[in-house]
């Protein structure tokens, strides 16, 4: 006798049959669960959302760029820079003693005055990237003299999860 | 899809992305505005999140990168944001989430945006005492409709896993529900 084998045709998903029972059983459960969850919004909220959203997002857009604070004042930039510079020469200078005898003729001076003549057009962030790490690795950071709690809110308050997640962060691991 | 890729390069264009935005805010304030609810549950702190949360949509659209769907970035950046907020006010009120959820709950009943039955209320609070992540896969499962592979997407779970999750809180809630009516008789 022929088996009667499938012979409609029809086929069912990969492992269909494997969790049905399971499935069902939840679906039964589910029965008694309300299907709505009793929330409801006031009258009129999602017709006017739009503007509000829109105002909101503007309104922070604009507040955003004016937020910005310099850390130091400009006034200071010209000071700080030259501070800054003297420091990368002062650095350089006792770093490679034994390198091209013309470093050593720089004349602190002459840098001031190239400096205050405004020939200097870097900000202190770009100055940073000519740090080395063999530069600062014998700075000693105390940071046990910042609270950890304090440092935890700084962290949650100012923290753009946004970012996070561009960058692939997962908040739910 | 293909609308999703035309609307997302509008959003990155400087001259087309208010217009590209409004539409944005048109098609997902109520799904977002649903998924953020049934976390924080009050609906003035709902509306909070979601003005955050399209601020923060609107702020990084241009480092989108689009690995994901647009609409699974914006639910979980709905998500963080949900989960952000129930833990600054807990920080804010120096006590534990769970204590932050439950105050949540306890005041449902006298809620006006809440217009649930018993069985709904009784509902609400099993929600509530669901782990975290087991509330957001349940909650976003069951009212929000999404699939698994959405939800996937989202939370960056694996679809067994979410499975897993959600029926583990169903049988969590369903003895809930169970073991209060019991106790009310």
């Amino acid at each position: 006798m022929k088996k009667n084998n499938n012979i409609s045709g029809f086929k069912t998903p990969q492992n269909y049959f494997d969790d049905f029972e399971e499935r069902l059983f939840q679906r039964i459960e589910e029965e008694q669960f309300p299907k709505s969850s009793g929330f409801k919004v006031p009258d009129g909220y999602f017709e006017n959302l739009d503007e509000q959203i829109l105002k909101s997002v503007t309104q922070n857009n604009s507040t955003e760029k004016k937020k910005v604070i310099s850390l130091i004042p400009k006034k200071y930039f010209g000071y700080a820079a030259a501070i800054a510079a003297c420091l990368l020469v002062a650095i350089q200078v006792f770093t490679f003693q034994d390198e091209n005898p013309n470093i050593e003729s720089i004349q602190i001076s002459m840098l001031d005055k190239y400096i205050e003549d405004g020939y200097l057009n870097i900000n202190l962030y770009e100055l940073t990237n000519y740090f080395e790490d063999s530069d600062i690795s014998g700075l000693n950071i105390d940071f046990e003299l910042i609270p950890e709690g304090v440092l935890e809110s700084y962290i949650i308050e100012n923290m753009d999860g946004t970012t996070l997640i561009n960058e692939g962060f997962n908040p739910f691991e | 899809m293909i609308e999703e890729k035309e609307l997302v390069s509008a959003l990155q264009t400087e001259e087309a992305k208010e217009v590209a935005f409004s539409q944005l805010v048109s098609k997902y304030k109520e799904r977002l505005y649903w998924q953020i609810r049934n976390i924080v549950l009050d609906h003035d702190d709902a509306d909070d999140v979601l003005q955050n949360t399209f601020i923060k949509i609107f702020r990084n659209i241009n480092s989108f990168k689009g690995e994901s769907k647009l609409h699974t970035w914006m639910y979980r950046i709905a998500a963080n944001e949900s989960i952000t907020f129930l833990n600054k006010k807990a920080r804010q009120n120096n006590v534990s989430m769970e204590e932050v959820k439950q105050n949540a709950i306890n005041r449902l009943e006298s809620d006006v945006y809440f217009e649930g039955d018993e069985l709904e209320l009784h509902f609400q609070k099993a929600i509530a005492t669901l782990p975290e992540k087991q509330q957001m896969i349940f909650t976003m499962k069951y009212f929000g409709d999404h699939t698994y592979e959405e939800l996937s997407e989202t939370l960056g779970t694996s679809i067994g896993g979410l499975k897993s999750s959600y029926h583990i809180a169903s049988k969590k809630i369903a003895d809930y529900i169970k073991n209060n009516e019991i106790s009310n008789d």
